[in-house]
């Protein structure tokens, strides 16, 4: 199946800032991808060049196999794009913003408001069609820049992180939204600075200095990454900080609440265990997730 | 699937619906629209005045006769002048003038009733401070009106019907009276409607840029021709209200009168105001920053439109560089047709070659913007 969003190689740089070096992924019909990655680590970078509207320095972005730069006529009619920053009319009401967006797309009069009905009961702003955009709430304001996203049912959509400045339950709305358009084939591309999301996508791409470093069905990633994961518990902090910054079996030390957390080499957690003993803390096994990958991923990064 | 051209129409209108939509919420865009014209044109048409009434005049009688009394008396009527010092002799004039005594002198010599009644021309010299260069021609001018009304009057009280020949060379034609807001207010109305046009399409993209809503624009199937026509045409709109606003401003304020077709008036009016918003929408898509964007606009609109345009200073008068430069300014071409329909009545015959011109840069800035115009972030 031709996949509906690729990146090949692509690569951008703007002055002496390397924001994408090299990156590759790919996006399927009825996919939910996840960029998942740091502040700066190119993720919007790469959105908006898929989007067409970047030029890439090199490599390829490819929107249903086509270019989205030189077909870019064509790519936009079926293309959804949800930006990162406030990028509706703050002084139009919800209303008017879905209408303006309706005929830029030119849809009959009928089909724009059958579309906009059904879209803002899913988004449940019904009640609050007059209101303006700029007196939404975080969470109000990005279901209606994917309502408006989504007015001409495009096959792929793409969202720059969605759940930026949104609370916990207008979040897990917007994920459910999401697993619904997904439901109905369509491809989605979505970035987040949040790990803990990575699990919420069918695959994710974890990326850093602008490509990826690591990829795949989240679940298989986490089960399949060989580090031993610990907390450690008592001691002196200054001690034990210091004694892992010595040890070069610790890939990644992280503090988590009061304590800290460590991945450690396979087969190496014994020799940190006696190097915690020693500074008066014990080790205890824990259940490694996607922020302990992504950080031992990150560190080996470094060193290569 | 709706036809291409249909689809074109149909994105403009919800881009010119939307724009206006804006205008309506932000009273500010209309301030800046209405209400600075209005203001403009009231403190330049009243402020930058060369005219100038009430002339300290020092009188050197030398007649003291009923006719000197009544030249000076004509001198006074006609509210330019007012009477000052009367003077003994020729000499003390210029001492007067130096202190700042009088701005000017009336010389009436010996024998003025006598010559008068004999039917024969008779030299009345009039004096002027010439330092301030601007005033002296504005009073020349006057002191000539009156010097020939006062000829006429002698001549008819006389009897005499035969026309002698006239000693006056100097004739204000279209502005008899010597009235600088006759010649000004049409200027005065290029150079406001130039500077507020500029800047409110300039803000406009600017706009976008800065609140994000262009990404989402550039999102969407509109294309950057639609996206600068949807621009154009509210503000077009507000231009015209602005056209007419400041048309009436001259006629009722300032009597300008209304010689020419005002429906040549407008076609000359839409095609410098289509100029004019395109250049603020050219240095809007370039600088892409409101800040940056409205100095580029002022700097762009105003001093061109003031000084480079005919408004203040003739461009006959100006050096070949300037002249050269001035060809460019569109200014140039609506003060010469909007003088030219206003004051002369002229018609589509005289002000073809402005009708020409102001048409060629509005569909230059438009082209050239919608090209710079790219679809790209960065």
């Amino acid at each position: 199946m031709e996949p509906a969003l690729q990146a090949r190689e692509l690569v951008r740089s703007f002055g002496a800032v390397q924001a994408l070096r090299g990156l590759s992924f790919a996006v399927h019909p009825g996919e939910l991808f996840g960029l998942v990655g740091p502040d700066a680590a190119g993720k919007t970078t790469a959105i908006r060049t898929l989007a067409g509207l970047l030029l890439p320095g090199s490599g390829q972005a490819r929107v249903l196999g086509r270019d989205p730069v030189r077909e870019g006529a064509a790519v936009r009619e079926s293309l959804g794009l949800m930006p990162q920053q406030y990028s509706l009319y703050g002084d139009l009401s919800i209303e008017e913003n879905l209408r303006f967006f309706g005929r830029l797309f030119c849809l009959p009069r009928a089909v724009f408001r059958e579309r906009s009905e059904r879209l803002l009961h899913i988004t449940r702003l019904s009640p609050f069609t007059k209101r303006r955009a700029d007196a939404l709430s975080g969470g109000m304001y990005k279901k209606l820049a994917l309502a408006c996203a989504l007015l001409h049912q495009p096959r792929v959509l793409i969202l720059d992180e969605p759940t930026n400045g949104v609370d916990p339950v207008s979040r897990r709305e917007l994920w459910a939204l999401l697993y619904e358009f997904v439901g109905d084939g369509m491809a989605v591309l979505v970035s987040t600075p949040y790990m803990d999301e990575a699990e919420r996508c069918h695959r994710v791409g974890l990326i850093h200095g602008g490509r990826l470093i690591a990829e795949g069905v989240p679940g298989d990633l986490v089960r399949s990454f060989d580090h031993e994961v610990y907390r450690v518990e008592g001691g002196d902090r200054s001690a034990c900080d210091a004694a892992l910054a010595a040890l070069p079996e610790v890939v990644a030390a992280s503090p988590a609440g009061a304590r800290l957390r460590v991945v450690v080499r396979p087969g190496a957690g014994g020799r940190v265990a006696d190097a915690m003993a020693a500074a008066g803390a014990s080790l205890h096994p824990a259940d490694a997730d996607f922020e302990d990958l992504f950080l031992a991923r990150m560190a080996e990064e470094a060193v290569a | 699937m709706r036809q291409p051209v249909a689809r074109f129409f149909i994105r403009v209108g919800a881009l010119a619906a939307k724009e206006a939509t804006h205008i309506r919420r932000d009273p500010r865009v209309l301030y800046l629209a209405l209400g600075m014209p209005v203001v403009m044109l009231l403190l330049f048409g009243f402020g930058v005045s060369f005219d100038i009434d009430r002339i300290p005049l020092a009188v050197v009688d030398r007649d003291q006769s009923e006719a000197s009394r009544r030249l000076v008396a004509d001198f006074v009527a006609s509210g330019d002048f007012v009477q000052g010092a009367s003077l003994a002799s020729e000499a003390e004039i210029e001492p007067l003038l130096r202190r700042g005594g009088a701005a000017a002198a009336l010389v009436i010599p010996k024998g003025l009733s006598r010559d008068l009644a004999r039917g024969e021309d008779v030299p009345v010299q009039v004096v002027f401070d010439g330092s301030d260069g601007m005033s002296t021609t504005q009073a020349l001018a006057r002191a000539d009106a009156i010097a020939q009304a006062a000829t006429m009057r002698i001549r008819r009280e006389g009897g005499l019907s035969a026309a002698p020949p006239l000693r006056v060379s100097a004739w204000t034609r279209f502005n008899p009276t010597g009235r600088s807001a006759i010649y000004l207010v049409p200027g005065l109305m290029a150079y406001v409607l130039a500077m507020v046009s500029v800047l409110l399409t300039a803000l406009t993209v600017a706009r976008e840029w800065e609140r994000g809503s262009m990404e989402q624009l550039f999102a969407t199937p509109v294309g950057r021709l639609e996206i600068v026509v949807g621009k154009l045409l509210p503000y077009l709109g507000l231009g015209c209200l602005q056209v007419l606003l400041v048309l009436a401003m001259g006629a009722w304020v300032f009597d300008v009168p209304m010689r020419g077709s005002l429906f040549l008036l407008g076609v000359v009016a839409v095609l410098f105001m289509l100029g004019m918003l395109g250049q603020g929408l050219l240095v809007s898509v370039v600088t892409r920053n409101q800040m940056v964007a409205t100095q580029g606009a002022m700097m762009s609109s105003m001093l061109p439109s003031m000084l480079l345009s005919g408004f203040l200073f003739p461009i006959e008068n100006m050096p070949l560089p300037l002249r050269t430069v001035s060809a460019a300014i569109p200014a140039r071409y609506f003060v010469h047709a909007l003088r030219g329909i206003l004051l002369k009545g002229n018609g589509i015959a005289e002000i073809w070659p402005d009708l020409l011109a102001l048409s060629g840069f509005a569909a230059l800035v438009v082209v050239v913007s919608t090209v710079r115009f790219q679809r790209r972030l960065a």
